[in-house]
């Protein structure tokens, strides 16, 4: 298939860009289109206008600094992960991206439009809600930040408002007594997760003192496992884990059943995949080694 | 504020393909893999699933390995284009594509194009591990051969202990 006829903008400025989505209600803002060019090669999305940020000046900056890494909007998932001074800052990142689709699609797909996009199985947005990451949005209205776990509200819906464009994320400089990981089930290395969780987990004495545990692929968007965070608390490399897995299966309550998976068995892979995040991070002596 | 949409229906489109500098005025929903294939009139680069899962219609774009189904022609205006047909020279094959036909890396080479630039756009060093060959050519699909000729044709020609 191929796109249906749309008009394309290739403005320099966020305000142009702004300014053109709003001529439009169905206009699309491009960026890697990594989602979005295969989504209207289907015809399951048919915009009348194209907003190319490929070319916005300001929007390419990939910064590390004191508090973290910030990445503007049309910044690839390949330029993230291959830079040494992000790998140092926020290790998770690195680990992450190796999750995400393939080296031909890390190529042109940026960490901000899988954001923007939100597919409930992408490792991205839970990345950026265990990390406790910040979005930095953009509209007519003006400029605004939210905090990732306040973004994701479902399947392919986020708080981004009409006409507003995410314009970067900073991820906090991860905290020297907590390793960020993420692990996930899928049926091909590079393929949207069955299951999945991303975990920043802080240790002490070789227990965990503080966990967020996100899952993703389980429901409809990224979310905390409360029960999980709680009963990780205190755990040892050598503990039994049969509490951790039974909380982290009943913070599965809303898997979801289709043609990969069943509900069922999302929520023992991620009572499994708890363990085996938890352990692996145990296993690096809380220092991520490895991992 | 702007009152009418500033997109425009048709664009200008200035790369070098091959080493071989073209415009063009294409529409604006024409994606790459047809602006090589159509208009540029390059037919070794394969169109699959179009929708950015095989990997068939690989190609490079400055250096990187891309999904030309997944891009549009308009989006990569002034870059420089790789296909399959600039990896021989005059006949002569590469050493990869050289491994590839003593290995029978393939059956029906419809994938081939596309594994040969995947594999083009990489440096060996990074991939000197059977386990780091085996998620790259992850990205690309073949349906015939269950890649275990595509794989040693790769070890071998990297030196990569198989």
């Amino acid at each position: 298939m191929k796109p249906a006829a749309f008009d394309y903008y290739r403005p320099g400025t966020v305000e142009d860009a702004l300014a053109a989505l709003g001529t439009s209600e169905t206009a699309k803002v491009l960026a890697g289109g990594q989602s979005l060019i295969p989504a209207m090669n289907f015809r399951l999305s048919q915009p009348d206008l194209l907003v190319d940020i490929g070319g916005v000046g300001g929007l390419d900056r990939l910064e590390v600094g004191p508090s973290g890494v910030t990445i503007g909007a049309s910044v690839t998932q390949s330029r993230v992960m291959a830079s040494d001074e992000v790998a140092i800052a926020v290790p998770g990142l690195r680990r992450a991206l190796r999750h995400v689709a393939h080296l031909q699609i890390r190529n042109r797909g940026t960490v901000c439009g899988s954001l923007a996009h939100a597919d409930p199985a992408a490792e991205l947005p839970a990345l950026a809600v265990a990390c406790g990451a910040t979005l930095f949005l953009q509209g007519t209205a003006g400029r605004r930040t939210v905090d990732a776990g306040d973004f994701f509200l479902g399947p392919f819906w986020t708080d981004l408002a009409e006409g507003e464009i995410i314009t970067g994320v900073h991820f906090p400089s991860e905290a020297a007594d907590t390793v960020t990981v993420l692990d996930e089930l899928a049926w091909r290395s590079g393929d949207f997760a069955i299951t999945g969780l991303a975990a920043a987990l802080t240790t002490r004495d070789g227990t965990v003192s503080g966990a967020r545990l996100v899952s993703f692929g389980v429901g409809g968007a990224p979310r905390r496992m409360a029960g999980a965070e709680q009963a990780v608390l205190g755990f040892a490399l050598g503990d039994d884990s049969s509490a951790l897995y039974g909380a982290a299966y009943e913070d599965g309550f809303d898997a979801v059943d289709d043609i990969h998976a069943s509900a069922e068995y999302r929520r023992e892979a991620l009572g499994a995949l708890a363990v085996r995040s938890v352990r692996a991070v145990l296993a690096s002596n809380g220092n991520g080694t490895g991992v | 504020m702007m009152d009418t949409n500033p997109g425009l229906r048709e664009v200008d489109v200035s790369v070098s393909i091959n080493g071989t500098q073209v415009s063009h005025r294409v529409p604006a929903r024409l994606l790459l893999s047809d602006f090589i294939r159509d208009v540029v009139g390059l037919t070794g680069t394969h169109v699959g699933c179009e929708h950015g899962y095989c990997g068939a219609c690989t190609v490079i774009v400055d250096g990187d390995a891309i999904r030309s189904c997944s891009t549009l022609a308009a989006q990569i205006d002034g870059s420089a284009i790789r296909t399959v047909e600039d990896l021989a020279t005059d006949g002569e094959l590469t050493p990869m594509q050289q491994a590839f036909h003593e290995n029978h890396a393939m059956q029906c080479g419809f994938c081939t194009a596309g594994f040969l630039m995947t594999l083009e756009s990489v440096d060996p060093d990074g991939y000197q591990e059977k386990e780091q060959v085996i998620d790259l050519l992850s990205g690309n699909l073949c349906r015939c051969t269950g890649y275990h000729n595509i794989f040693n044709a790769v070890c071998s020609t990297w030196g990569v202990d198989s």
